[in-house]
């Protein structure tokens, strides 16, 4: 059996390495993935047209078919942009028509000058427009029965106009030879129309995802009563919605009219069918609230293809249009089963936890254990007991006034020597953690999800950084801290900070801890170049930071491995990372210096048999993950605190406890000050303050860091 | 064929298709924290089996059995008297007390007559969960399971063993007859009426079993709990201990061969994800995410490896109320039960206590 369990565990181990599970996680998660399925689509159906089609991909086929795109493609933007506000266009097509066929009269009947007649039909499309988005924005009709009746409206007169007309069209001719360019000619061997459609295309894509009006249009129609109360004038966004949508079509019939010079009974018939087909293929929302130019780019593209495609095959029109009702279901009912679906799958399989084989726990309990168990802790004194909820770190200065941070996002100050008196000191905003002074009595501050700030003697906060380098192989987002942790600074101003994982907000560490995944990492700030960028990439749970007296190095411990390792910025060892402790009997979390040249570490909860065996079974982890509650997944214990001093060769002097947790149930931080040791905790109610019965009753870290000051 | 189907697919797709899902505390079990507030009587650590006896109240301690006697409030040891091996079991008739001795077999003690052993053919009575008398001369003897002793139910439970059996011993003509086998570990019987009622713990339910084991009939189902040890109620009905909680955590780990195997073959049972009859001993024992203290406070509703409970039933079994310890609670594993004079005493082993419930003949539904 155990050289079976030995083999299991080996190929989890492998798999673990040599498969990025996490991966699939970090690419569902990703706002683009709503385009995969339909470019998957796009994909496979000119490659199955290409193969069965001869000629369907040669240059000649091409060129006609960009001209095609281009106006189909502004048809579908304009579909597409109002459907992103919630609403829904039914007139595209009819308003196309008539624009074909005013263009054409215009140019063709009356010889009226090509801009004048561009500009009039865009007057054209504005009216069109106008009065739609005046019924449907400002008197609040439905946009289904309203773009209906007008499409009726719009159609009829087209009907009227064409029959007085049509000789006088066929017969009239334009010399014009802009009419001709832009029915004909080409940029660079790019259509005319194909480049007016992509500038368009890209404009709307920079006011969708880059500007505020887009921003505004996509919260109307994700949720219309929000954005009132976010005082958007969802009346006006919803009048220019159909504005633009009507100029759009407008300016696609202009350019039909350009390339055909001709216009028949049967113009712009069934195209707003074909439109919302492609619209929903691409992936824009029926409700509102999702929807990009890409997803109008790829739709048009998915529906231009089939048409032609069919065409091509010599399937007659009907049946053509009826292939193209089953696919707009198809593409409402993937639509439907993704948006209802996704979450639930991205929940499932982000969780991906890995194979992580601690070394055996050294026994607390043996005769002569360094960790020998006491209640020591259990005597001692408390401060702010009630008024302060999850100090993670606690920091004192050089008049014993002491720190801490509160996950109501302040930093509160109690006053020395008695501790009796408290202030709130700065407000920042997000939970304040790992906490550190520097040589001109700023407080350099941690912030879960925020990032580093600096709150100055004069209470004046700033931002110091929230963002470093973008690492080119991440697929979430590394460039945002999620979860700065802990911070130190060296004695030339460099601020190393720990960043514990960058899969995960604060209030999922837990999460974290289920996967073991090296996905934390050390982050340097420069204060002389006021840069940020990664010192050490893929760290366990990156947590406590303390600077080792030589000036060169740091400390930092890796919460899930229980290790403690040494790094050298600086110095004939620079760059190497030494390992100072590898089997801590619990999870390390802050480091702090103490007065006697050794360090302090709190651990934040204790190692358990029955979790050390899971971390060697990352399935069992990801089955637990997908079918318990979170609440009733396996925690590592942290109800009992503990904390240990060690010294740099990695040596442990000694330990302190709460058994049980009835003072201190988890102890993520501790200080030493004058023959004190301060102790924080990030789900506690209350600071600790236990008398150090051998300590210097004199020492400062402030004056140990930078020197006495008065 | 088309079941083991099923059951990968629901195994693959995290269906639950075998029971496995905790059914809430709710109706007659909503959760109160009346056992933590009922008085204490003795504070002693292991009890086990409370008895009630014409002689006073007996109360077993690994191989001592000891006499309670009242002293105002409270309980105090009057005599003590130490068996030749761990006591498991007792069951009092009236005029006979028969005592589980594990290693040594079944002691009746009846008045006027020398103690004799009753040996179980083939089993230890260490694997004796709980007894009955039906009459003087019958007792029905409740065998946990037969591979492993009544001590070790946490790897009974976590290795899906179902080897327990219902005996019935003709006292007069030393006779014993298996009435019921493969069960999942019986965990407490009552004779009562011509009919047997036995916990069996591994399937939540209570049974009832005819007199020679024909006609079982489940009473009570699908129990968020493990159903213990059965003892009579003065008011007509029973009195039922639910000695540890289900856990959505622990159903979970008994689906997982592989984990459940090596956490068996490598851990020691206190720190199993297994229930208990008392948490918090260590902090080696697992904890789920819920049982954090936030600001230095246990919810009581918090997941846990071990709860107190008793339940007050009606005559036909049916579940009127309950008395609660919960995750925060201090009367954890509650295994016996023993009414005398209008008091139900409750054994709490997991916590080392022996409480008293009053106001019992009240019949307050919760």
């Amino acid at each position: 059996m155990a050289s079976n369990d030995s083999l299991s565990d080996r190929l989890a181990f492998l798999r673990s390495r040599l498969f990025p599970d996490h991966v699939v996680g970090e690419i569902m998660s990703k706002r683009w993935i709503d385009n995969a399925i339909p470019f998957t689509a796009l994909v496979l159906t000119i490659v199955v047209l290409g193969s069965i089609i001869p000629d369907f991909l040669s240059l000649s086929s091409l060129s006609d078919f960009s001209r095609q795109f281009a106006e189909f493609g502004l048809v579908v933007l304009a579909l597409t942009i109002v459907m992103i506000s919630g609403g829904i266009d039914l007139s595209v097509a009819a308003v196309f028509s008539l624009a074909v066929l005013f263009s054409l009269i215009g140019v063709n009947v009356y010889e009226l000058p090509v801009p004048a007649v561009l500009v009039g039909i865009l007057g054209l499309g504005m009216v069109c427009g106008a009065l739609n988005g005046v019924l449907i924005g400002y008197l609040r009709l439905r946009a289904f029965l309203t773009t209906l009746v007008s499409l009726i409206i719009f159609r009829s007169i087209y009907e009227i106009v064409f029959v007085k007309m049509s000789t006088a069209i066929m017969s009239g001719f334009s010399d014009s030879d802009l009419w001709l360019f832009i029915g004909e000619g080409s940029v660079f061997g790019v259509p005319v129309s194909l480049v007016i459609t992509l500038v368009i295309a890209l404009a709307w894509h920079i006011v969708l995802s880059r500007m505020r009006p887009g921003w505004r249009l996509t919260a109307v129609g994700g949720a219309r009563r929000s954005a009132f109360n976010a005082g958007i004038d969802v009346r006006l966004m919803v009048f220019s919605t159909y504005v633009a949508s009507s100029m759009m079509c407008a300016l696609a019939g202009f350019l039909f009219a350009a390339r055909l010079g001709s216009t028949g009974s049967d113009t712009g018939v069934g195209l707003e069918v074909q439109a919302l087909t492609a619209a929903v293929l691409g992936g824009t929302a029926i409700g509102g609230g999702r929807g990009s130019v890409a997803k109008a780019i790829i739709g048009s593209l998915l529906v231009l293809l089939l048409t032609n495609g069919l065409i091509n095959l010599g399937i007659s029109g009907p049946i053509t249009s009826t292939i193209l009702g089953a696919v707009l279901i198809l593409a409402v009912f993937i639509d439907m089963r993704w948006q209802k679906h996704r979450h639930r799958i991205l929940a499932k399989i982000y969780v991906s936890p890995t194979y992580l084989d601690l070394p055996p726990a050294p026994a607390v309990d043996a005769p002569g254990s360094p960790y020998a168990l006491n209640d020591r802790l259990r005597s001692v004194e408390i401060i702010g007991l009630g008024e302060i909820e999850g100090p993670e770190d606690v920091i004192l200065d050089r008049h014993d006034n002491l720190y801490c941070g509160t996950r109501h996002g302040d930093i509160v100050r109690f006053f020395g020597p008695d501790h009796k008196r408290s202030e709130i000191f700065a407000h920042i905003g997000g939970h304040p953690l790992g906490m550190a002074f520097d040589r001109d009595d700023n407080l350099l501050v941690c912030i879960g999800g925020m990032g580093l700030f600096q709150v100055a003697p004069d209470k004046t906060v700033t931002k110091l950084t929230d963002e470093t380098n973008r690492s080119w192989t991440s697929i979430v987002d590394d460039s945002r801290l999620r979860l700065a942790d802990d911070v130190d600074i060296a004695p030339d101003g460099r601020v190393y900070f720990s960043e514990a994982t960058i899969r995960y907000e604060q209030e999922d560490w837990a999460t974290d801890a289920l996967e073991s995944r090296a996905s934390g990492r050390m982050i340097c700030y420069d204060p002389r170049t006021g840069r940020t960028h990664t010192e050490i990439p893929k760290l366990v749970f990156a947590n406590g930071v303390a600077m080792c007296p030589d000036g060169q190095s740091f400390m930092f411990a890796e919460s899930w491995t229980c290790s403690i390792s040494r790094y050298y910025f600086d110095g004939p060892k620079k760059g190497t990372i030494e390992k100072v402790i590898d089997n801590l009997p619990g999870y390390p979390d802050n480091i702090n210096r103490a007065s006697d040249g050794n360090y302090w570490m709190a651990l934040l909860g204790m190692r358990g048999p029955a979790l050390d065996l899971a971390l060697k079974m990352p399935g069992f982890r990801k089955r637990m993950a997908r079918r318990v509650a979170p609440d009733q997944w396996l925690y590592p214990n942290i109800n009992t605190g503990c904390v240990v001093k060690f010294n740099e060769k990695g040596e442990i002097l000694d330990s302190l406890w709460d058994l049980g947790g009835l003072n201190h149930p988890m102890i993520t931080s501790m200080r030493e000050h004058r023959g004190w040791l301060y102790l924080g905790g990030v789900s506690n109610n209350r600071i600790g303050r236990y008398r150090l019965p051998d300590a210097d009753p004199n020492w400062c870290a402030q004056d140990a860091y930078w020197g006495a000051k008065p | 064929m088309i079941g083991a189907l099923k059951e990968a697919w629901a195994n693959f797709r995290g269906f639950d298709t075998t029971g496995s899902t905790v059914p809430p505390m709710d109706g007659p079990l909503r959760p109160n924290a009346r056992l933590d507030a009922a008085p204490l009587l003795l504070a002693i650590d292991d009890v086990d089996n409370l008895t009630a006896t014409p002689a006073g109240l007996l109360a077993s301690v690994g191989a001592e059995i000891h006499q309670l006697v009242a002293e105002g409030d409270t309980l105090r040891i009057a005599a003590t008297r130490t068996m030749p091996g761990a006591v498991t079991a007792m069951a009092s008739s009236g005029h006979s007390l028969a005592i589980a001795i594990a290693g040594a077999g079944i002691q009746i003690e009846a008045e006027g007559a020398a103690p004799r052993m009753v040996s179980l053919d083939g089993i230890d009575a260490g694997h004796v969960t709980a007894m009955s008398f039906a009459g003087p001369a019958t007792l029905y003897v409740a065998i946990g399971s037969a591979r492993h002793p009544a001590r070790e139910w946490k790897r009974d439970l976590m290795t899906k063993t179902a080897a327990g059996s219902v005996l019935r011993l003709d006292l007069l003509q030393g006779r014993t007859t298996v009435i019921a086998r493969d069960l999942a570990f019986p965990s407490g019987i009552l004779a009562s009426g011509g009919r047997v009622f036995v916990s069996e713990a591994w399937r939540h339910r209570v049974l009832s079993l005819g007199a020679d084991g024909g006609k079982p009939e489940v009473v009570l189902g699908g129990l968020p709990a493990y159903p213990g040890r059965i003892a009579p109620s003065s008011a007509g009905g029973y009195w039922l201990v639910m000695f540890a909680p289900r856990n959505p955590l622990v159903e979970f780990v008994l689906k997982e061969k592989d984990y459940r195997r090596r956490m068996v073959e490598t851990i020691d049972p206190d720190y199993w994800i297994a229930p208990s009859l008392a948490t918090g001993r260590s902090f080696l024992e697992p904890i789920q995410g819920g049982a954090r203290k936030k600001l230095n406070m246990l919810k009581p509703w918090s997941p846990t490896w071990s709860t107190g409970l008793v339940v007050r039933c009606g005559p036909d079994m049916a579940m009127l109320e309950s008395w609660h310890s919960r995750a925060d609670g201090a009367v954890h594993g509650v295994t016996s039960l023993a009414e005398m004079n209008g008091r139900l005493m409750a054994g709490a082993r997991g916590s080392g206590k022996i409480v008293a419930l009053d106001r019992i003949d009240e019949g307050s539904a919760a």
